[in-house]
């Protein structure tokens, strides 16, 4: 059962849910609080890594989330409006929950920030030491694009910190620095490869 | 090492140019091993320019080591970014997002993670060589030279002071002789205390949200039912590991390779894993990647080596 509540939490964030599905989701995050933390806690490990929590401009994210949340139970509504617009309603209550969400993450997240860590503490005692908030991984995009890059760069960089346990001096180059503002460069390859062979 | 006529292994001169060669690479090795103890028993202070894939920072540094216990603060201008270690707990303050970063690792430091180590066994891939002195930061420096063999490995150039062995210059170069990442120090001085103080941080991180990455799960030795079955020359199998990764919800296998120096992983996604590396190259600083689709499996090689030698380790896989 929670795996399936978890899928089906992943699918809402992801936007693989029907309308109907996303529906009766909302409406379990209204009577379920368990249900929405969780929901709360994919959409905050999500959205901080891919950058949405971290930007610059973070009032323009809340305006865009103000606003979106806001408009939540109108896209409700155009769930049942004609069959013309349908298919604008879907993305909409997407963005709009997984906004409402969002706006706790950030609060959560400065919430920890003030309690848990001293502004210029000393590395080793003032470590968050209860409720910390664990980042699911490593890496901080910076570049990203309503594309996206051609790999995901959260998976890449989990791959470059694995590596780097195993690796020798020359191994670990350059980890650490590229691992925050990690982008990945997607590269040409076959036109301008030649196989190299060896004994 | 390439096969060779015994008429010219039997000849005096060869055998002088292969015993003088090996002298000089032992030479070169003690400089190496005085180089990585001095980068992390001295105490200093300076700045230092880090060049990779054609963008520079310019970074300063303040290094302390008391009693074996060390840390250091590097900080950077743009963007403003600031690294603060004590020994293995590190704190990356980034400003511009507002944010910490704690971590639990060793080798944060560019400095420190871009230099190589020395073993003998790296002679048969790698030509070792001392090269004409110079001068780096206004200070003599020993310039030392490891040289690929081939075009599966990246190469070194260091610059390191006379009197101390700390890398004044280092470049790390591509299969084909280019600078794929360097670290020049503009101005060091390796004479002054450096107090406790010295490596607090001077970002106020008020208002800055704190990340702190899940720790490492101990990977488990395991019985890994994958090789890859062509390899370039002197690159064996170091480990062969099944662990959890951040993200996945089944355990990622991963095998090592390594010649002594470099170092190449292969990453085996579990075929239920959805996919979430797209086939071809990357590239994240001076390491190159790999990914294909094996029999349904997502198999990625990562290491700080030329593109060849990711696609080839990784395109040769085969289950054991």
């Amino acid at each position: 059962m929670t795996e399936q509540i978890n899928d089906q939490i992943s699918a809402f964030i992801d936007d693989e849910l029907s309308a109907e599905e996303s529906a009766l989701l909302v409406r379990r995050f209204e009577r379920e609080p368990n249900v929405r933390a969780r929901a709360l806690r994919y959409t905050m490990i999500g959205a901080a890594l891919r950058g949405e929590l971290l930007q610059p401009h973070s009032s323009m994210l809340r305006r865009r989330i103000t606003a979106a949340l806001d408009g939540a139970v109108t896209t409700t509504e155009r769930l049942a409006a004609p069959r013309g617009s349908a298919r604008y309603a879907r993305p909409l209550l997407g963005l709009g929950i997984a906004a409402a969400v969002a706006v706790a993450a950030i609060g959560t997240l400065r919430l920890v920030n003030e309690a848990g860590v001293a502004p210029n503490g000393a590395i080793g005692g003032t470590v968050l030491a209860r409720d910390q908030v664990v980042a699911p991984s490593y890496v901080v995009p910076q570049d990203a694009t309503p594309a996206g890059p051609v790999t995901s760069p959260i998976r890449l960089t989990n791959y470059l910190i694995h590596h780097s346990e195993y690796a020798s001096g020359l191994g670990r180059a350059s980890v650490s620095s590229n691992v925050v503002g990690a982008t990945v460069e997607p590269m040409p390859t076959q036109a301008e490869d030649t196989e190299l062979q060896w004994h | 090492m390439a096969l060779m006529p015994r008429s010219l292994v039997r000849s005096p001169l060869l055998l002088l140019t292969l015993v003088g060669g090996h002298a000089m690479a032992q030479e070169a090795g003690k400089w190496i091993d005085r180089m990585n103890r001095a980068v992390d028993e001295l105490n200093y202070r300076g700045t230092f320019v880090h060049v990779i894939d054609g963008t520079a920072e310019i970074m300063n540094i303040v290094h302390r080591n008391v009693a074996g216990n060390s840390g250091e603060r590097i900080s950077s201008e743009a963007p403003r970014r600031e690294i603060v270690r004590e020994n293995d707990q590190v704190k990356w303050i980034l400003p511009d997002q507002k944010l910490v970063l704690l971590e639990t690792r060793k080798d944060v430091s560019p400095l420190v993670s871009a230099l190589p180590s020395y073993s003998a066994d790296l002679e048969p891939h790698y030509e070792i060589n001392l090269r004409a002195a110079t001068r780096i930061a206004n200070r003599p420096a020993q310039v030392l030279e490891i040289k690929p063999r081939d075009e599966f490995r990246y190469g070194y150039l260091l610059w390191l002071d006379q009197e101390t062995a700390m890398p004044l210059k280092s470049q790390l170069m591509d299969e084909r002789g280019r600078t794929v990442e360097q670290i020049l120090f503009t101005e060091i001085d390796m004479a002054s205390d450096v107090a406790a103080s010295d490596l607090e941080p001077t970002i106020n991180t008020t208002g800055f949200s704190t990340l702190r990455p899940p720790d490492l799960v101990p990977s488990l030795a395991a019985n890994v039912p994958w090789r890859a079955s062509a390899v370039p020359g002197g690159f064996r199998l170091s480990a062969a590991t099944q662990s959890p990764m951040p993200g996945s919800k089944y355990p990622v296998e991963h095998l090592v390779y390594s010649d002594g120096l470099a170092t190449v992983s292969v990453f085996i996604e579990d075929p239920k894993t959805k996919a979430e590396v797209n086939d071809g190259f990357s590239k994240v600083g001076s390491t190159n990647t790999f990914s294909l689709t094996l029999r349904g499996r997502k198999v990625t090689a990562v290491g700080e080596v030329p593109r060849q030698t990711v696609r080839t380790i990784a395109s040769s896989l085969v289950a054991e």
